[in-house]
């Protein structure tokens, strides 16, 4: 079987004419052209496949009113799509093979593409807004965090394990940052002094836990809830070391992702 | 040598179940040009995608079109899932494939009726429409759908079919396999199909080639194209796969490789069913597609590739969703094969092509 692979490339809006004509040459398939109506003017995406490997190659910067070298000349099959893009965002093409003018489809308005709705001008506005907030967030974390860690350098405990680690974390730095020095000292001390309590639980419960499951590989710090525990030393014990394994991975897993998804869901409200 | 003439075909014609438009160019009953419009169904969909959230938009997906729905929300998913890097459980795979590949059986059959029915094959028509009943069967008890099947989500799929619905789901198969074998002899010895079909319609490999011709069309002009053949999810897992071709490059072959294409399907449905893996049916995707990012995708609907694209805005909206379809390729291709025609051959010809312009305008 053939591999597939796709990839974006950027192209120079005045390099497509001789990109096109190259493909043509080396026997490249036309796939597809789209325009993308973004906050910094038209995009068009040009596609091309060639033994499994298609290549989308981006042009940027395009207004509406532009016009655009046609390509149909070698590849007959992008009339419907300049067309389309014609009607819908308004670029035209020049040298177009059937060129129906703005009226390949019937649409009840001009561009429509190109209106920008309620819905998408909020959708932008706040995917900027939460990425300001990030960056800024993530800056001020940055900083105290090293401030902070200067002055206690015992502050570094391990994770509880299982449990979702504080997505606050960052918050509480990016709060922190505002906030008057000397409370923030108080803050931070507490702050230290948790992080010492949930190490030494952990130090505990994972010699408990070491303690009740023989043959778990060391360094391991999951621990089983007794029912599991109970059952898996009934059974066939390379079974059940196999669903030990499963456990500790998934509960890695779950240690490593949780932050970031906490993260991205608050993203995404 | 009489004086050129543009007829009028369509949009409204007893060949075509949508509305496409062209305008013949004929002179002395032969066509020397043709010139396709369509427009007349344009529903904006695209532009849906900015007030739809990514999970919402699938239902959107669906609904482009009533034959290829499976497959347009099974590309769909496909496209935000490597959008926001999501892996899909193995057996959701297998299960996504099963269903699309039963849709692809039920759009042969349905498109064979249709062939039939345009030559003035009604009983045939019947046959094919009575087996697809059988398709439309089994996504009713395994999905609750008979048309739009909503089983796909983004990160795996909704349902599950469990060892015994799989075991009818095959032995249905087996049943319609046996069926299918006498209808497409039929079809493909019969002396009055031949007469309409050999030889009309021409494209040769060149210039199949030559117009990025895709699907059956192109395999019928013996174009070794089918995105089936990158064994991407579960069609890696086929013991083998060769995409069925086809040298005659007619209307002949076209309806050749579409009833071989229908006997293939069952196998990979078999050979799938045989080999799925136990386990989850699909993961909790969360988050948002990130600002900026985008995909592509490609995927073999039942009349060819069908190429998709996404980007996110990081938000739960997606800034753009393109589908770019099989006919919309295909409509280059229909002009050339139009060229030089009977106008009699007009509605088999076009027909030929399986052209769906629902999914064409969106």
């Amino acid at each position: 079987m053939e591999k597939f692979s796709q990839s974006f490339t950027n192209l120079a809006r005045a390099d497509l004419r001789s990109l096109v004509e190259s493909r043509k040459e080396e026997g490249w398939r036309y796939v597809q052209t789209l325009a993308v109506n973004t906050e910094f003017g038209i995009e068009l995406i040009y596609t091309f496949m060639l033994d499994g490997k298609m290549v989308n190659s981006v042009i940027t910067g395009l207004a509406k009113g532009d016009t655009m070298p046609s390509i149909t000349d070698l590849y007959l099959e992008a009339f419907v799509f300049e067309n389309e893009i014609h009607d819908l965002f308004g670029v035209s093409f020049e040298g177009l093979a059937i060129d129906f003018g703005g009226h390949f489809y019937q649409v009840a308005q001009e561009t429509p593409m190109t209106i920008i709705s309620p819905e998408q001008k909020a959708a932008r506005e706040k995917a900027r807004k939460v990425a300001e907030a990030k960056a800024n967030k993530q800056a001020a974390s940055r900083a105290s965090n090293a401030e902070f860690l200067a002055d206690h350098p015992d502050a570094m405990a391990p994770k509880k394990s299982g449990k979702m680690a504080s997505p606050s974390e960052e918050s509480v730095e990016a709060k922190l940052a505002g906030m008057d020095p000397e409370k923030v000292a108080r803050v931070k001390a507490a702050i230290a002094a948790k992080a010492k309590k949930a190490a030494q639980q952990e130090q505990q419960s994972s010699e408990a836990s070491s303690a009740v499951s023989e043959g778990v590989s060391a360094g391991q710090d999951t621990t089983l809830d007794p029912e599991l525990e109970a059952k898996l030393q009934g059974m066939d014990p390379e079974k059940a070391a196999k669903v030990r394994a499963a456990m500790a991975a998934k509960a890695a897993k779950q240690r490593e992702a949780s932050p970031e998804d906490a993260q991205a869901t608050k993203a995404g409200e | 040598m009489g004086k050129a003439t543009v007829i009028p075909f369509g949009p409204q014609h007893p060949v075509l179940p949508e509305p496409l438009h062209l305008d013949l160019v004929v002179e002395d009953e032969k066509v020397i040009e043709a010139i396709p419009q369509i427009g007349f169904v344009h529903r904006g969909l695209e532009k849906l995608v900015e007030t739809r959230d990514y999970n919402q938009f699938i239902y959107v997906a669906e609904r482009i079109c009533g034959i290829c729905a499976m497959g347009h929300s099974l590309g769909y998913a496909e496209t935000v899932e490597s959008l926001m890097g999501v892996e899909v459980p193995k057996r959701a795979e297998y299960l996504r494939v099963i269903w699309h590949e039963l849709s692809r059986i039920h759009s042969h059959l349905l498109w064979l009726g249709l062939a039939a029915d345009a030559f003035g094959f009604e009983s045939l028509f019947m046959h094919c429409w009575r087996l697809r009943e059988r398709i439309l069967d089994i996504f009713e008890k395994t999905t609750g759908g008979r048309v739009i099947l909503s089983v796909v989500k983004v990160g795996g799929v909704v349902r599950d079919i469990d060892a015994t619905m799989m075991r009818e789901i095959v032995n249905t198969l087996d049943g319609i396999a046996g069926e299918y074998r006498t209808i497409v002899q039929t079809l493909l010895s019969d002396t009055s199909i031949k007469n309409r079909t050999v030889g009309v319609g021409y494209i040769s490999h060149e210039e199949a080639l030559n117009l990025s011709m895709v699907g059956p069309f192109a395999r019928a002009s013996n174009v070794n194209y089918d995105v089936r053949m990158f064994g991407r999810g579960a069609y890696g897992d086929l013991s083998d796969f060769q995409p069925i071709l086809d040298t005659s490059g007619d209307c002949y072959g076209r309806v050749k490789v579409r009833c071989e294409e229908v006997l293939q399907s069952i196998d990979i449905i078999k050979e799938l069913a045989a080999k799925i893996p136990e386990g989850d049916i699909a993961v909790p995707v969360k988050g948002s597609p990130q600002a900026g990012a985008q995909a592509s995708n490609v995927l073999e609907q039942p009349r060819g590739e069908c190429y998709y694209y996404a980007r996110g805005n990081g938000t739960k909206f997606l800034e753009r969703m393109r589908m770019r379809t099989p006919t919309s390729e295909n409509l280059a291709g229909m002009m050339k094969a139009l060229e030089g025609c009977d106008l009699a051959d007009v509605n088999m010809i076009i027909l030929t092509i399986d052209p769906c312009i629902s999914c064409t305008e969106r």
